[in-house]
């Protein structure tokens, strides 16, 4: 069995942090435990891991012989953490009340000295929300670690941030929002009834084409302007591209692509992009309702708790006949802080994200604060929901795979199953008992923080 | 002193209202209004696809607050509406019912003005109200549905937005003021540009037929709100307590023929006839204080038989307690959450029952220009009722449940604050029903005479209770 002094692999490996296309051979990891938080727990789990991902776990697999093997029966292994609503490492300054157009991407610092403390705290992938009140923009998920902001970014954009007050303010916003799609719907429908109309005359074949060409340029104005801005032209995935052999053939239709302040809610009225939606109270809730009026989107909460939080009356429809379907009714994220809280104006506690897990909703923890201090005590505070009743597995879902499936990079992590990103936070015990410490982390096939021998 | 002169001020009041009473004491909308409204609602009705909703309050004595007491009857709802009242009604199934033997069920109270019970929203209430705060909760846990709120009227509707402003841009302020006699004046000019104008579009509008060259005349210099109280869009609102103040306002109501509604109204007792021949509208506040002027010669001060008076003058009064939110602090029983105790002062200077109901029911209601809807429990109003276990006006009394809209949104043993107190029996036992207002024997009765030294010490006792209750809260 090869045995590797872990000060020489440590080396080779903070060499390569920052190229992780070099990520290299392969590893096996035994540990005592492992928590896969989708699949139940792995009792003396055995992980091979190769460039970067997990290419087998299970329990007591088999090991080739000469594979270099870390033997820590003594450990568990949980996911890497995932942080879907913070601004870590970032400035935080706002933007103005409307921009959906923003992108947290494009204010990535890569070199911030946070986003390298919080992965010593297990925290593996963080999902960045635009700064700002109103409808600020774009979120973004990244991997902390990185030189350049195309390596840190898993992806591009997460969510599109509301932030909903009991104003008429919050609701002209989002009424102004759709009525920006409106006005992109009229221009697809008017671009579509001529095209009809060009199509019917048949004859002048030619001029269909040269539109098209029109419509490129524009489009690529349109892409300039972003690069100009800073960011990279975004993925247009929504509109087909004209190909050289599609005009050969038949000739389609296509719409123009919104502009760039219509875009966020036309991809929202489409159901490519969720929303995210932070209330801070019940009331925040229906009006938010009240304002999406009869639209139909996909979104998720932002919940954010304070000491008396009167929330739980939206948790689901039954319990207070309300008149519309609830928090948990709709099976969203929520995205919450590990907070104990009050009902309002008693000294009754209340463990509200066990309240909104039990409704149906897929709690997302975030921590209390959005600075170093509360990360490092993330795991034990919410530690303190699970003192308070709240199930051991779903705290560590909430930690987890539901942030990874907000941010939509549940494909890549949140999870220890084959085929995803090998981020693991490895403990010396129950990952939510106060005297239990992070032994380790790995990002991406590496260990990244804490002192391993092979 | 001042019951001789009141009697003496009562009797010609009464003798001089004989003609004048009738018509305001009904104070229907306007024709018009009301038709439209009625339009509405039927408009409304039609357009309901969505499946009929019931609910039912079984067998309390139904007060219905327009005087009429319906024993152990059945108050059954429809959509939120009143659809009908009586005995021995079909009630559906999948009626959603409350068991009311042995309670009483009375229209929501309408507090003519609150602060707070919405949130902390002070307008664009169907944008910013708070439906979960529980200063909401402690006004439908008195009794209070809807409450006059900045310058329009706004249910309680508790757990949902959107919906809950009935009626909004309802009160014209005006200033009308010993300390600024100026004011008085300008108003008073106003009133007479503004009557000018209205006379000469009227001419005009009658004219354009054939002339259709004539130019419409001139509205510059007309002062908007009082164009519009003059025209009954608005209501022209007065805060006067002064005698002099007050007969100013009534006559320059009678001038130029609109109903004020007058805030404060503390001497309205001495000019009482005066107001209630202009039509005046009173909301007072049944224990408000003042001595007498010490220059003035006539009678004056507060009285204690204010809203009595005034009432029996012909003029609505609706009341409201001294402080319009909810107040945690100083002594308990001066804020919204005691509005029925503030009438028990009016009580005591002898405004009749039904009044006294009124008065924080249909009165202010009317005052809002939203008794269309609410204010009284009849057939095709809006299912805005309480049940209590005794009557309303007591200050034992406890609201058991508020509905609004047809729906429970108070239930006294389900929330934090009153339900130790008394706690419900499981199936409330059945009462004696008997024919008169005589409440169950192990409460003393409100209206018991003789009431006064007894009822004092009483509310005292009550006081204290309440401050009690509070500081469980």
């Amino acid at each position: 069995m090869l045995r590797l002094q872990a000060s020489i692999l440590a080396a080779s490996l903070a060499a390569l942090v920052a190229t992780p296309a070099l990520a290299g051979g392969p590893l096996v990891i035994k540990v005592g435990r492992a928590e896969t938080a989708t699949k139940g727990v792995i009792e003396h789990a055995v992980i091979l891991v190769e460039d970067g991902k997990i290419v087998a776990i299970g329990e007591d697999l088999p090991v080739e012989r000469g594979l270099p093997v870390i033997d820590r029966p003594e450990w568990t292994v949980v996911p890497g953490l995932v942080s879907a609503y913070t601004r870590i490492g970032q400035d935080s300054e706002g933007g103005d009340d409307m921009s959906p157009d923003v992108r947290s991407r494009d204010e990535l610092w890569p070199k911030s000295p946070d986003l390298r403390k919080v992965v010593e705290y297990g925290v593996t992938t963080l999902g960045i929300y635009p700064a700002g009140n109103g409808i600020p923009g774009l979120g973004v998920a990244i991997r902390p670690l990185g030189d350049t902001v195309d390596e840190l970014v898993l992806k591009d954009p997460t969510y599109l941030k509301i932030v909903m007050r009991a104003d008429s303010a919050s609701k002209k916003r989002i009424k102004d929002g759709f009525k920006k799609a409106d006005e992109h719907a009229e221009k697809v429908k008017k671009a579509k009834e001529k095209w009809d109309k060009d199509q019917e005359k048949k004859a002048p074949k030619k001029e269909e084409p040269k539109k098209e060409e029109v419509k490129k340029d524009d489009e690529k104005k349109d892409a300039e302007k972003k690069m100009a801005q800073g960011g990279e032209e975004p993925e247009a995935a929504q509109e087909p591209k004209p190909d050289a052999k599609d005009k050969d053939k038949k000739p389609e239709f296509v719409p123009p692509a919104p502009d760039a302040k219509s875009r966020s809610f036309v991809e929202l009225r489409e159901k490519k992009l969720r929303a995210l939606v932070s209330i801070s109270g019940a009331a925040e809730y229906l009006h938010w309702l009240d304002a999406l009026g009869k639209e139909s989107i996909n979104f998720d909460m932002r919940i954010v708790l304070n000491q008396d939080s009167d929330v739980f009356y939206v948790f689901d429809k039954k319990t207070f006949d309300l008149d519309v379907d609830g928090i948990g009714d709709r099976k969203i994220h929520a995205v919450v802080e590990p907070l104990l809280t009050f009902t309002p104006n008693t000294r009754r506690v209340r463990n509200l994200p066990l309240e909104l897990s039990r409704a149906g909703a897929k709690v997302c923890f975030t921590p209390r604060s959005d600075d170093l201090p509360n990360y490092k005590a993330w795991l034990g505070h919410v530690g303190e929901l699970v003192g308070a009743g709240l199930a051991h597995d779903d705290a560590l879902r909430a930690l987890t795979i539901q942030p990874a499936e907000l941010l939509g990079v549940a494909d890549r992590v949140g999870s220890l199953e084959k085929g995803k990103d090998a981020n693991f936070v490895f403990l010396d015990g129950n990952p939510f008992e106060p005297a239990t410490r992070i032994q380790a982390v790995m990002l991406d096939g590496k260990f990244v923080y804490g002192e391993v021998d092979q | 002193m001042i019951g001789l002169e009141s009697m003496r001020r009562l009797a010609t009041g009464l003798a001089l209202c004989a003609i004048a009473l009738p018509a305001w004491s009904q104070d229907p909308p306007a024709p018009a209004e009301e038709g439209k409204d009625a339009g509405d609602a039927k408009k409304d009705d039609a357009k309901d696809d969505e499946p009929e909703r019931w609910f039912a309050i079984v067998g309390g004595d139904v007060h219905t607050g327009t005087g009429e007491v319906l024993r152990a009857a059945t108050l059954l709802a429809r959509n939120g509406k009143i659809h009908s009242i009586g005995y021995d009604l079909y009630i559906p199934p999948d009626t959603k019912t409350v068991d009311a033997k042995g309670y009483r069920v009375y229209p929501g109270l309408v507090a003519i003005s609150s602060q707070g019970l919405l949130g902390n929203a002070t307008s664009d209430f169907d944008d910013t109200m708070d439906p979960f705060n529980y200063r909401m909760i402690l006004g439908l846990a008195t009794g209070i549905t809807t409450t006059g709120a900045g310058s329009g009227a706004v249910k309680l509707k508790r757990f949902a937005v959107g919906g809950a402003v009935l009626n909004q841009k309802i009160f014209a302020t005006f200033s009308w003021s010993n300390s600024n006699p100026r004011g008085k004046g300008e108003l008073r000019e106003k009133m007479k540009a503004a009557a000018q104008y209205l006379r000469e579009y009227r001419e005009w509008q009658r004219k354009v037929k054939e002339e259709k060259e004539l130019p419409e005349p001139n509205k510059r210099g007309v002062d908007n709100s009082v164009l519009a109280v003059l025209q009954g869009e608005q209501t022209a609102k007065f805060v006067a307590n002064d005698r002099d103040e007050l007969l100013g306002i009534a006559r320059l109501a009678q001038e130029y023929n609109f109903r004020p509604v007058i805030e404060g109204c503390m001497e309205g007792w001495t000019v009482a006839d005066e107001l209630g021949r202009a039509g005046a509208r009173a909301i007072i506040t049944a224990r408000a204080r003042r001595p007498k002027d010490e220059r003035q010669v006539l009678a004056g001060g507060a009285s204690i038989e204010n809203a009595a008076m005034l009432h029996k003058a012909g003029v609505p009064v609706a009341i409201k307690p001294a402080n319009e939110g909810i107040d945690l602090s100083g002594l308990v029983g001066r804020d919204i959450m005691h509005l029925p105790l503030e009438v028990g002062f009016a009580i005591r200077g002898e405004l009749p029952d039904k009044a006294a109901l009124e008065s924080i029911t249909i009165v202010p209601a009317r005052i809002l220009g939203v008794s269309n809807r609410v204010g009284s429990l009849e057939v095709g109003k809006d299912c805005d009722a309480i049940v209590t276990d005794g009557d309303v006006l007591h200050y034992k009394t406890f609201v058991q449940w508020t509905v609004v809209d047809g729906k429970v949104v108070y239930d006294k043993e389900k929330e934090l604050y009153f339900a130790h107190i008394r706690p419900r029996p499981e199936a409330p036992a059945p009462k004696k029903i008997d024919a008169g207002e005589t409440p169950p024997k192990d409460e003393p009765a409100a209206e018991e005479k003789p009431a006064d030294e007894k009822k004092d010490g009483d509310e005292k006792k009550g006081e204290e209770k309440k401050d009690g209750e509070k500081k469980d809260g």
